[in-house]
């Protein structure tokens, strides 16, 4: 039945390149729009018969019995060796990560993929039209929604969800693990797509020596080694005061000494941030933190191209068992 | 941003203990990241102050040959400039140095002793481009003869060894006082525990006649004798707009062809020197963080056909044009505010002048510009034309009101002008800020223990007023601080110059946490897949439109990035299945011949609407494609069954197959024949199944082809660990049935029979088989006998 359809469609496929031969009868003025015309019609059919060819190659397939567990008259499926098996680096030294902070306190909260300005910017105390959202080279959608550029962009939803915790324990501890973009021209150390963890402690009493405290630690058991650490100023509108934390790069990973490493931005939490949640700035104090896993997870593995990660490579994803 | 080192130690005493190395270590750790340090103590090495003492043309070119006085015996060099000329003091580069403008450059080049011509050339005598003193090739430099004398070192007489600090602009953005060197060098002063002394010029001036200005500091100053009209057509365009009319002194510009210090301190900031008005303002704008533009006062007037100059800032109209000084002429947005001249745009306000009222040699009289504009506006201006210049970098970090009068005073001075009136208009004036902070506060924040005077010393140093009220200080922020508001922002300021590095970290104590179950639902999967010979792989949240509508899904139902790198990173990914079909693909070409590679992930739809926050409804999947070049003959659905089965087994989740509805399938390229739909208590969860004909041609994949999505979210309340181990003693029996009913059917049938017969046994499938010429099959199982009696198997091998 398509068959004779398909063989229809290039009967009339033909007429129409006969049709377009008149166009030399023509004035030269009409011959443009009747080439259009003409054009038109044909990639119409060609669409169609392509269609069809598309209908008609799914058509030839068997039904199978979806309620079995082996084909007819063949062995049993089988699964592949473990040999080849593996799990993506990234993915699985988040785990690792995430382990860590569990051991010290931080309940997990993932990131979203697709999320708002009021999360990404407003909520956390960017003015309208600030410059300082320039610096986070966001991508946007037509409905004027955002992929994060930071997972920050949890730190409201974060505050909110455990402010009953904090009120019954005295203190509110949460990591965000997820996947961020940002507009960028990708290269060996530049990635559009990566992968960050955020930190979000409150307490009464905490303050910036325990933040350095965490952050160290973290660091530390990360590394697996004692590490040296330093700090920079830095800015962010959702911390006050903002800074840049900073590990010397281990020997044993290829570093020299007095080699500093910016490991990610981190602060005390902006007042107004803690507010907009619902939680007294005047009871409470906050820290907050935010660093790429990718870059972490580089210098562990002495990798030199961030582009790997997100390849789909099978001869480098194998090499992590 | 560059900062001259140098340049800086002119308004910062740097105590001889602390080194360079330790000062830029110090800034980093307590202002901004320095980025990058250029080392240019040696970039002058060999370059020496000469004088011309004979010019020789040489015929037939345009070399002339010439003998220098090089402060020892005479030298000769061929010269090519066409400004050379008998008594000049002018710059040598003698042999063996490095010509400093290639000094970047990885091999840089080496000045010898050649021939040109047949004549010896020895060394060379160098222009403007060739020290990195900008681009002028025209001619050779010339010195003044009452700055050095034949023989002076050039980097000394200019002061040229120098480190230049890079800054990257963005770590600063809420920092405007510090785009100038004198808010860098307070900054410094602060860091280094000393009070930082304000130059004089930005404290008082003296510049003005008596008598000349009238009105109070604050509000509207302006010039006894005054023909100078401003409008603010919106005070929030502008926070101030001072501006003064000035007559050039013809001396001034005298000394214009001698290569000058300021021409140096542009380079080294990374701009060029244009012209000496010009120059005054650039160089008072690195140093105070103040822009300034010079308009030529006639010019004005003519443009705007007025007798004096009416000068209105507005919002542009849309799509009124202005010629900007780069002679690139803009359409104006209804964001742009423009300076005008009797209502007809001369400037694009805090980006670019234009090229009407532009000065040039014949300038006499100037109207030199000194005013703040909305950061906000010229944000939104400096995207839409692409514009960023010097000025406008400054002003989108909300350049303060206080210094516009006092740089544009000491831009008279040095212009070495007379002021022929002057009008300030301040719309923006407001009274300080003042911030209460206890020190307690301050070290609670901190975790520091530091005193009462510390503290105060600390933030006088830079500029703060302290004054001591019960336990609370106050402090009066100075109005460069166009950051601080709260007292969060003023305890910033105290642990960032006292030095972060200086806090001791402790750990808070802690209690365990609870584990987040859709987290540990991945890692248990990832182990487990990885573990059954799988690999985990991440793709892209974005794909292209292509690639949808190669898998036969509605591009129409993602959601579309209008900002995208690329045409494949344009729609948000409604299924991981494309994704993994593409990559499928690029394994096969390597060539990897096997493998099922899976991705857990979040997707997104159009027609899933919005969650109750109003963002997206998002679902976190799991998916896999396996592919087999050397199974061709065999069924690949059964091996993604048995995956898919392996993970549910593995999460204690009870899932039916059963065929696939056609409704499911739509928008998948899943073949609906060869496909099982999985469910849950009901519910779809997931496809498991082969990919249609039509969807392997396009992606040219090989024929052993399977996979599945399942949806992680719906499976996360079901999950239990519970293990049903029975270590009954059983005794095992095959059975092999015909029939044309499915496997599950007789399966059904045969549960039915031990059900009625009340015996327990285990269902396992073992083989299917099925002759060439028969539409019945042989279904094989094996039974697994708690108590087991020959009886029961009768009835069964007779089931049908």
């Amino acid at each position: 039945m398509t068959m004779i359809e398909i063989e229809k469609l290039r009967q009339r496929l033909k007429e129409i390149d006969l049709e377009a031969r008149k166009i030399r009868d023509l004035p030269k003025a009409d011959r443009a729009e009747y080439g259009k015309k003409i054009n038109l019609q044909k990639q119409e059919v060609l669409n169609e018969i392509k269609q069809l060819e598309k209908a008609e190659l799914d058509n030839e397939v068997l039904p199978l019995d979806v309620t079995a567990w082996s084909g007819v008259n063949e062995a049993m499926p089988e699964f592949f060796k473990t040999e080849i098996g593996s799990m993506h680096p990234l993915m699985a030294e988040l785990d690792r990560v995430i382990g860590i902070y569990q051991m010290m306190g931080f309940d997990v909260i993932e990131s979203r993929q697709l999320d708002d300005e009021f999360h990404m910017f407003d909520a956390l105390n960017f003015a309208k039209e600030h410059p300082a959202r320039d610096g986070y080279d966001t991508f946007r959608t037509e409905e004027n929604l955002i992929p994060p550029a930071h997972t920050s962009t949890m730190q409201h939803r974060v505050l909110k969800k455990y402010k009953s915790t904090l009120e019954d324990t005295g203190r509110l501890a949460v990591v965000v693990p997820g996947r961020v973009f940002r507009n960028e021209d990708v290269d060996a150390t530049h990635e559009h797509t990566f992968y960050q963890c955020e930190g979000v402690y409150v307490s009464r009493d905490c303050n910036m020596a325990q933040m350095l405290g965490i952050l160290r630690e973290f660091f530390e058991k990360y590394y697996e080694q004692k590490l040296n650490i330093r700090t920079q100023p830095g800015y962010f509108p959702f911390t006050e005061p903002s800074l840049e934390f900073m590990i010397e790069k281990p020997k044993g990973l290829g570093g020299k000494k007095g080699e500093y490493l910016e490991m990610l931005g981190c602060g005390m939490i902006h007042p107004k941030v803690l507010e907009m949640a619902g939680i007294d700035p005047g009871v409470y104090h906050g820290f907050a933190w935010g660093g790429g896993i990718d870059r972490l997870v580089m210098l562990r593995f002495g990798l030199d191209d961030v582009r790997y990660f997100e390849s789909g490579n099978l001869n480098f994803l194998r090499a992590f068992k | 941003m560059k900062i001259s080192l140098n340049w800086l130690k002119k308004y910062v005493k740097i105590p001889e203990t602390v080194s360079d190395d330790e000062l830029i270590r110090l800034i980093g750790a307590r202002l901004v990241e320095v980025e990058g340090v250029i080392d240019e103590t040696h970039k002058y090495d060999n370059i020496y102050v000469v004088r011309v003492e004979s010019c020789e043309k040489i015929p037939e070119t345009h070399l002339t040959l010439c003998k220098i006085d090089a402060g020892g015996e005479l030298v000769q060099v061929v010269c090519g400039a066409p400004n050379v000329r008998e008594g000049m003091l002018a710059v040598w580069i003698a042999p063996g140095a490095v010509v400093p403008a290639s000094a970047k450059e990885d091999a840089p080049f080496v000045i010898g002793k050649r021939k040109m011509r047949g004549f010896e050339s020895c060394g060379m005598l160098a222009g403007a481009d060739e020290l990195d003193f900008g681009d002028d090739h025209s001619g050779i430099v010339e010195i003044d003869p009452n700055m050095a004398k034949p023989g002076d070192k050039l980097a000394v007489i200019f002061e040229l060894e120098d480190l230049i600090l890079e800054i990257e602009n963005k770590s600063l953005t809420h920092r405007p006082d510090c785009f100038g060197i004198i808010g860098f060098a307070r900054e410094v002063a602060g860091i280094l525990g000393e009070r930082f002394i304000e130059p004089a010029f930005l404290t008082h001036e003296d510049v003005f006649p008596e008598g000349f200005l009238i009105g109070a500091g604050k509000h509207d100053l302006k010039s006894k004798e005054s023909d100078l009209k401003v409008k603010i057509a919106d005070n929030s365009l502008c926070g101030r707009y001072t501006i003064a009319s000035i007559k050039i002194n013809e001396e001034h510009l005298k000394g214009e062809k001698y290569l000058s210090n300021t021409q140096i301190l542009l380079a080294k900031s990374g701009m060029k020197s244009v012209s000496k008005i010009v120059d005054v303002t650039n160089i008072l704008m690195l140093l105070t963080g103040q822009p300034l533009h010079a308009f030529d006062y006639d010019k004005f007037l003519k443009v705007g056909k007025s007798e004096s100059p009416n000068i209105i800032v507005r919002l542009a109209k849309p799509g009124e044009k202005l010629l900007l000084l780069d002679e690139k002429e803009i359409s104006c947005t209804e964001n742009d505010i423009l300076i005008t001249s009797n209502d007809i745009p001369v400037a694009l306000a805090g980006a670019m002048g234009g090229k009407e009222t532009e000065i040039d040699e014949n300038t006499r009289n100037v109207l030199l510009e000194s005013a703040t504009f909305s950061l906000f506006n010229l944000r939104k201006t400096q995207m839409t034309h692409g514009l960023f210049t010097e000025a406008i970098t400054r002003f989108t970090k909300g350049v303060s009101t206080g210094e516009t009068f006092n740089v544009l005073a000491e831009a008279i001075k040095e212009m070495g002008a007379k002021p022929l009136a002057l009008y300030d208009a301040f719309p923006g004036w407001h009274e300080g800020i003042m911030v209460n902070v206890s020190v307690e506060e301050i070290n609670t924040l901190l975790g520091t223990n530091y005193d009462e005077k510390l503290i105060k010393n600390t933030l006088q140093n830079v500029g703060f007023e302290v004054e001591k009220n019960g336990s609370y200080l106050k402090v009066f922020v100075p109005i460069w601080r166009t950051d601080i508001h709260i007292k969060e922002d003023v305890i910033e300021e105290v642990g960032r110059l006292l030095g972060y590095d200086n806090i001791n970290p402790v750990l808070p104590l802690h209690v365990t946490a609870f584990a987040n179950r859709e987290w540990e639902l991945k890692k248990r999967i990832r182990n487990l897949l990885s573990k059954y010979g799988a690999n985990e792989l991440l793709t892209y949240s974005f794909v292209s439109e292509r690639l949808l509508k190669k898998a036969g899904l509605d591009p129409k139902n993602s959601y579309k990035i209008v900002n995208s790198i690329s045409p494949d990173l344009q729609l948000v990914r409604q299924s991981l299945i494309p994704s993994l079909l593409d990559k499928a693909f690029l394994n096969e070409k390597l060539p990897v011949n096997q493998f099922a590679i899976f991705e857990m992930n979040k997707v997104y739809r159009k027609e899933w609407g919005l969650d109750k926050e109003k963002v997206p409804v998002e679902k976190t999947q799991l998916a896999m494609v396996l592919a087999d070049r050397k199974y061709n003959d065999k069924t690949a659905f059964y091996q993604a069954k048995k995956y898919a089965a392996k993970v549910f087994d593995e999460l204690g989740i009870n899932v039916q197959y059963v065929p696939l509805k056609q409704k499911i399938v739509e928008g998948l390229p899943f073949e609906p024949k060869r496909s099982a739909e999985i469910v849950m208590d009901g519910e779809c969860i997931g496809v498991v199944g082969e990919f249609k004909n039509s969807v392997k041609a396009e992606f040219k994949l090989a024929d052993y082809l399977a996979g599945f999505e399942i949806n992680l979210d719906c499976i996360l309340d079901n999950m239990n660990n519970h293990y049903s181990i029975d270590l009954r003693k059983r005794e095992y029996r095959d059975l092999t049935l015909n029939s044309k009913k499915s496997y599950d059917e007789v399966v059904r049938d045969i549960e039915n029979v031990l059900k009625e017969h009340e015996i327990e046994a285990s269902i396992t499938p073992v083989s299917i088989y099925q002759a060439d010429n028969s539409d019945e099959k042989h279904i094989s199982v094996r039974l697994g006998f708690v108590d087991f009696n020959e009886k029961i198997m009768n009835v069964l091998e007779n089931l049908y």
